[in-house]
């Protein structure tokens, strides 16, 4: 039990980037319309946030200071200037979704339209982030969320046929166009590679106090937490493609998402998963409002975390607070959050290179990291995430134009 | 920044716009395609209204209402949006009229279930399942049809 303790901040960071909003329906639509044709991505995904995530965890206990703290310094004002607009900006609006996405799960078992949920939901969150400790935060939500896995349990009382799944790995459905494929994909990469995922876990590190010593408890977040919400990702779309692709029923929201778990396990399944629904984006709600505070923070050199009174953050707190108001009244707009999180899916597989750039110069910068800098292999596979990111980069919004967002 | 640098974002938020938009029908061809998206939209729409009746006694009461009001706004938007398009000829009324005839169909009766389940339940949940099946499947013929 200690060891799963140890690890909920990988848990909590790794639902943000695999299970959040976006990805919960993004998973169940591609699932439905491509099978289980684009489960690849989502494996690349893993590796490539394990790669990533474990030079940031590295960095915060080795240096004792967070990713966004040393790009100003690495980089230079200017170049940090961009990445903090890139990632402030999909951040906000990443919140924005999951204060929304934690109201439609409320809608879900009350019937009260979700509108009428998002300030209590946007009240809560605030008050969470202003009184509770961060490790009691992460242990509460990565651990709640873990309702999830009910999906793979719904999976197997479902009873698939597990041969036409796995053909479906290799053969994407012929009545889908090329480049409606290749948007999902990106979208799917962008997705599971979300950029305030790295600057939420290194801050995270840094709020745990995390030294050398913790090198092997950074590492097993990652390598536990991040493959834990591939896994769940695959099961979503596995159920989707079980339940909806036969009958070429395509899911355009949260309620449609989690039909496969009620057909498979009935009401006490829903309400399990509607619970792992909440604290998933509920979760993610805190990680991108906390991110938002912290990459500006970072930036400007305040006084940042929740490992200091907030009378010593203030500035800090501020941006938080201020960051959850947009939010919310963002989605008091009655702007689709579903819609919201898949066009912030898009945005951030554009803003990939500016994020994870940076990590790996500073991962292997002696100054920083004395003999900690990357090895061999750490290199060879950010330097081919590296050519990877930047062609999703180039490719996301054209082909979100061409495509109609992937209509 | 140079000027088309500075028109950059605003021509990304008006591609961003235009395509979020219903584009007219150019020819018979390009309307008779989007009455097959259509078609499979509202039996995408159809095949939630029946797993909500089918599959009742394994939901929640809220989780069922919910699920069939989304597949009523959903078919309503679909026959509005569509309903919005000039048929460009002659030709392609009778397309309009058959993919109206369904969907409309596919609209009320998933509407007459929505204010069954508000009262006392559906009253035949098999034969109200049945009935949305056999409408689910003439509309992915017609979608199959005018791919």
């Amino acid at each position: 039990m200690k060891k799963l303790v140890a690890v909920t901040l990988g848990i909590l960071t790794a639902f943000g980037g695999f299970v959040d909003i976006g990805d919960l329906v993004a998973n169940a639509v591609v699932g439905s319309r491509f099978g289980m044709s684009l489960a690849w991505v989502v494996i690349v995904g893993i590796v490539g946030i394990c790669v990533f995530a474990e030079m940031s965890g590295r960095i915060a206990a080795v240096s004792q200071r967070p990713v966004f703290d040393l790009v100003r310094e690495r980089m230079g004002p200017r170049a940090g200037l961009v990445n903090l607009g890139a990632s402030f900006f999909i951040n906000v609006l990443t919140l924005a979704a999951e204060i929304g996405g934690s109201a439609l799960a409320l809608e879900l078992v009350t019937g009260l339209n979700y509108l009428l949920w998002v300030p209590p939901v946007a009240l809560v969150a605030w008050l969470v982030m202003w009184r509770v400790k961060f490790e009691t935060m992460e242990r509460v939500f990565g651990l709640a969320g873990l309702a999830l896995v009910v999906f793979i349990v719904a999976l197997w009382r479902l009873g698939p046929d597990w041969g036409e799944l796995t053909t479906q790995l290799v053969r994407p459905p012929q009545d889908e166009g090329v480049p409606t494929y290749l948007y999902y994909a990106i979208a799917l990469l962008g997705g599971a590679m979300t950029p305030y995922e790295v600057f939420f876990f290194s801050s995270g590190g840094v709020e745990e106090k995390w030294t050398r010593k913790d090198l092997v408890t950074a590492r097993a977040n990652v390598f536990v937490g991040f493959p834990l919400g591939g896994a769940l990702s695959l099961a979503i779309a596995a159920c989707a493609a079980t339940v909806f692709m036969p009958v070429a029923a395509e899911p355009d929201s949260l309620g449609q998402m989690v039909l496969p778990v009620a057909q498979g396990l009935g009401k006490v399944g829903l309400g399990v998963v509607i619970l792992g629904v909440f604290a998933a984006t509920f979760g993610a709600t805190l990680e991108t409002a906390l991110s938002s505070g912290y990459s500006l923070s970072q930036y400007f050199g305040w006084q940042w975390g929740k490992y200091v009174v907030p009378g010593r953050a203030a500035r800090f707190h501020v941006t938080v607070l201020a960051s959850v108001i947009v939010a919310t009244a963002l989605i008091l707009t009655t702007i689709d959050p579903i819609k919201v999180t898949e066009y912030s899916l898009v945005f951030s597989a554009a803003a990939l290179p500016l994020t994870y750039l940076p990590v790996l110069m500073i991962a292997n910068d002696p100054d920083y990291m004395g003999q900690k800098v990357n090895g061999r292999f750490s290199n060879v596979l950010g330097s081919f995430y590296m050519v990877l990111l930047l062609v999703v980069a180039l490719a996301a919004i054209p082909l979100m134009l061409a495509t109609k967002a992937g209509q | 920044m140079t000027p088309p640098a500075r028109l950059a974002p605003l021509a990304l938020l008006t591609a961003l716009v235009l395509s979020a938009c219903v584009s007219p029908a150019w020819d018979d061809h390009d309307y008779a395609l989007k009455a097959g998206k259509t078609a499979a939209s509202a039996a995408s729409a159809v095949r939630f209204a029946r797993s909500a009746v089918a599959y009742r006694d394994r939901m929640t009461g809220p989780y069922a209402e919910g699920l069939l009001t989304e597949a009523v706004q959903d078919l309503s938007s679909v026959n509005d949006q569509f309903g919005g398009v000039q048929p460009p000829s002659d030709a392609s009324d009778g397309i309009r009229d058959e993919v109206l005839r369904l969907t409309e169909k596919a609209e009320s009766e998933v509407e007459e279930l929505l204010i069954q389940t508000r009262r006392d339940g559906v009253k035949d949940p098999a034969a109200a399942a049945r009935e949305l099946d056999g409408l689910a499947s003439e509309l992915n013929d017609f979608a199959e049809k005018h791919k």
